[in-house]
């Protein structure tokens, strides 16, 4: 049906571009120096996943880089979430607070990564705040924009009907600020793998990002495809699963 | 109920006390956070003499200008490949691949490949700005022609329009408000990948700056450059809401 | 609806759940590790003893190690307290953290640059003297013992960075630029160096002068002070395994390079070629006055630093430089006596 169309349609795009890579080394458009083919960073790949790449296994890169990701970004969230709450309904917190988050909102993380070295050292505590601090501001803001938009209606309604306004905030204003709260769970949870690419740039010793710097400095532009094909398939993967969740639990975000 | 102006004030000289007791008492080394005196002595020298001898204004100018350059063609191809995507199965299903591919992948990471093909110029940064801020738009102008109101759309052609003229009077009005609510993602994604650029060949640019400033641990110039980069970014955010409010105003209508 | 509700806010604490068990290694690693060492990946017998566990062995501790792409990354690690020894760090951002009070101190010398890193031209420049250098773009890592030679070059030469276009660009990114032909020369190190070289350049030799004039370039080995001052045996032990791993490479060159050259990911042949451009000075001779001198007292390196700390002040990378003691008390060569005693 239309499905395996697209699919057809979709694996034909692919492949075209794999074609033009593999032909952009064969015809030697661009020196294979410079640029590696497919097949150098197959045989990469199966070299790495024997011999390690300089005493760290694939494995534990794709989970260094994946559990820093997921650490910074589950601490936004734990975090952001109720005090995006809290302001969406407080108009003293909103006053008190938001001010600060609207500045760090678009500040690039990349440009206070040397101050977070600085307080928290070269590890990974420096790295988990870098993409928690560009995470935060983000959910926060989210969920604060769906707190707001909880039509005053439903809260009337739940109040007249006895409610507390601890069972409000669960049952009510919650549910359905949800829809909002997870478009901002999104856009972070991008922004966090993008930066943890970035927080490997320094002091690292592990990671997707380290691999593709590391190779980088000895110009093995194999390693450095192989890790950018696998950081985008993992970032997928993630997108994926948020947009999964998301489907799953807000299904009724369409009947507004 | 006071007014909330006070809480804001509250935290704002909170924050400043807690500043200056942690510089001032020596608690804290001035390399982890600068005395707001030093601050204010940075800011002038480069408001002066520039940073490695080329006018702070420039610096900032050059950031801006690729940030712009960037931001609008990615944006504005973005949207066409978009609207497209949203009109023609065909052109969705050959795009989306890369477009779903390209969107998550970390910009540092394929930064390397950039220069590697386009070179140290200003090239090879715009060209990454332009691919940050491709998939974003176009996913937010698919998004935007799908989630048009088919009711309306039927009206319209009942009414005997054109396609052209059913595109240019219901569609792309209806999908006018995810395209802004796109191109804002955009101008955040663009204004983070700016630094991330400016980290190759160059000696210009306010991110460049922080960058070279933080390699000799000048903790002031960082601090200073950040705020300005902070500033800039709001400034920017402000910038694309006016926009929106001016073009897109009967989004709240719907 | 309530039953479902909680079954939606069971699969969300699940989820939680779940990421926060994939995110527990990372938050588990956040605390420091025994000891943290950090270095570069560089063909050098420092590979060695690394590489054959003697360091970690010496060090009685477990071993960190960081691999860094500067000395800049190494001063903010060390400032941050969160890096205890660094191996190979350049004299240049040595200069700058010590100017700066970065607590730490000099323990060894790995080696004195020489005409390891120097100016690559490309043949078709047709580079003779230095005023052909106007006009043209030259690549360099800012912040690096070759940007500090280059700066110095021009300098001696009475050149202006608007004379000659001086562009911040890493290794990769050189190796990039000089094959597109957007550079005309670049000041680096093997094995960017050696690839230029391969691929239509030639050497323009710069650093007999350089050095004539003072700017002496050298990696070395600093260990952060409060840290050092708590575990003087291992320090000692350790400056005796790298000793070893020098020694070894001046008794057998090749099979050193065989080693040196798996570590650092070339073949042996390259490594060996590298290798044989530095000098690197051994432990006994780096305790003569004419390198950092015998505990206490002052060896010529320390003005060596404090040049190189001025320049970087006139250059506005630095604030200030202190003077010439401060330069001789971040040289500590106690334990350097102790390794070789």
């Amino acid at each position: 049906m239309h499905d395996w169309r697209s699919v057809a349609l979709g694996s034909l795009s692919v492949a075209t571009g794999l074609i033009v890579w593999y032909l952009i080394g064969a015809l030697n458009l661009v020196s294979t120096d410079l640029l590696a083919g497919p097949a150098d960073v197959w045989a990469a790949l199966v070299d790495i996943l024997h011999n390690g790449y300089r005493d760290t296994t694939l494995a534990q890169n794709i989970l260094a880089t994946l559990g820093r990701c997921l650490a910074g970004f589950a601490a936004a969230a734990v975090l952001g979430v109720p005090l995006g709450l809290w302001m969406g309904l407080s108009r003293m917190a909103d006053a008190a607070i938001n001010f600060i988050i609207q500045f760090l909102r678009p500040l690039p993380p990349l440009s206070y990564l040397v101050l977070l070295i600085l307080w928290f050292g070269a590890g990974d505590l420096s790295k988990i705040a870098l993409l928690f601090m560009g995470a935060f501001p983000t959910i926060t803001t989210a969920t604060m924009a769906g707190v707001r938009q909880v039509s005053a209606q439903r809260i009337q309604a739940a109040r007249s009907l006895g409610a507390t306004p601890r069972q409000v905030l669960f049952f009510v204003v919650f549910p359905a600020s949800l829809s909002t709260i997870f478009i901002g769970l999104r856009i972070a949870l991008a922004g966090a793998f993008s930066s943890v690419v970035a927080a490997e740039l320094m002091a690292a010793s592990d990671g997707l990002g380290w691999m593709v710097f590391s190779a980088s400095r000895f110009l093995r532009t194999d390693i450095i495809l192989l890790g950018i094909i696998l950081l985008g398939l993992f970032g997928m993967g993630l997108s994926r699963t948020l947009v999964v969740i998301d489907k799953r639990l807000i299904h009724w975000r369409g009947r507004e | 109920m006071t007014r909330p102006w006070i809480a804001t004030a509250l935290t704002a000289s909170a924050l400043a006390a807690g500043w200056l007791w942690l510089t001032l008492s020596g608690a804290v080394s001035d390399l982890f956070l600068p005395p707001p005196r030093e601050l204010w002595d940075a800011l002038l020298d480069l408001l002066q003499n520039g940073y490695k001898s080329r006018p702070l204004w420039e610096h900032i100018a050059d950031s801006l200008i690729r940030v712009f350059a960037g931001f609008g063609l990615g944006a504005a191809v973005g949207t066409l490949l978009g609207l497209l995507m949203g009109y023609l199965p065909i052109v969705d299903a050959l795009a989306a691949p890369f477009v779903e591919f390209l969107r998550p992948l970390p910009q540092l990471a394929y930064l390397v490949l950039l220069i590697i093909w386009l070179g140290i110029g200003e090239t090879s940064k715009i060209t990454l700005l332009f691919l940050a801020a491709l998939p974003v738009s176009a996913v937010a102008a698919r998004d935007g022609v799908r989630n048009v109101s088919q009711a309306r759309v039927r009206v319209a052609q009942s009414l005997g329009a054109s396609e052209w003229q059913i595109f240019r009077h219901v569609v792309f009005p209806s999908a006018l408000a995810e395209i802004f609510t796109g191109a804002r993602l955009a101008v955040g994604i663009v204004y983070g990948t700016l630094i991330a650029s400016e980290i190759i060949a160059g000696t210009t640019g306010i991110g460049w700056m922080i960058l070279d400033a933080g390699r000799f641990l000048r903790s002031d110039y960082v601090f200073v450059g950040i705020l300005i980069i902070g500033f800039m970014g709001i400034a920017l955010d402000r910038l694309l809401l006016a926009a929106e409010a001016r073009w897109v105003h009967w989004a709240g209508r719907q | 609806m309530t039953k479902t509700l909680t079954t939606r806010r069971r699969l969300l604490q699940g989820a939680g759940l779940g990421a926060a068990a994939l995110a527990a290694p990372a938050i588990v690693r956040a605390a420091p590790a025994s000891a943290n060492f950090a270095f570069f990946v560089s063909t050098s017998p420092f590979m060695m003893a690394k590489g054959d566990g003697s360091i970690e062995q010496a060090a009685g501790a477990k071993v960190n190690w960081i691999e860094v792409g500067s000395g800049a990354e190494i001063n903010t690690g060390m400032a941050a307290g969160s890096m205890d020894i660094g191996f190979g760090i350049g004299s240049s951002p040595t200069a700058s953290g010590i100017s700066q009070g970065i607590g730490y101190e000099v323990i060894a010398m790995m080696d004195n640059i020489g005409p390891a890193e120097e100016m690559t031209v490309r043949k078709s420049a047709n580079i003779k003297s230095p005023a052909d250098f106007k006009g043209k773009n030259v690549g360099v890592p800012f912040g690096s013992t070759s940007h500090f030679r280059l700066l110095g070059f021009l300098e001696t030469n009475h050149l202006t960075q608007r004379d000659v276009n001086v562009l911040d660009l890493r290794g990769d990114a050189m190796m990039a630029a000089w094959t597109r032909g957007d550079i005309d020369a670049g000041y680096i190190w093997s094995p960017v160096k050696s690839k230029m070289l391969a691929a239509g350049g030639e050497i323009y030799k710069t650093y007999d002068k350089l050095e004539a004039a003072g700017y002496v370039i050298a990696d070395l080995i600093i260990a952060r002070t409060a840290w050092a001052a708590a575990n003087p045996a291992a320090v000692a032990a350790i400056l005796a395994a790298y000793g070893k791993a020098l020694e070894t490479y001046t008794k057998s060159p090749d099979d050193a390079s065989v080693i040196v050259g798996k570590q650092a990911g070339v073949t042996a042949a390259v490594a060996k070629a590298d290798m044989a451009e530095y000098d690197f000075v051994p432990l006994k001779t780096q305790l003569t006055p004419a390198w950092l001198g015998a505990p206490g007292t002052e060896g010529k390196f320390a003005g060596v630093l404090k040049g190189t700390a001025d320049f970087l002040v006139g250059q506005k990378s630095i604030r200030a430089a202190p003077a010439l003691s401060a330069f001789v008390k971040a040289i500590n060569t106690g334990y350097l006596a102790k390794s070789v005693g």
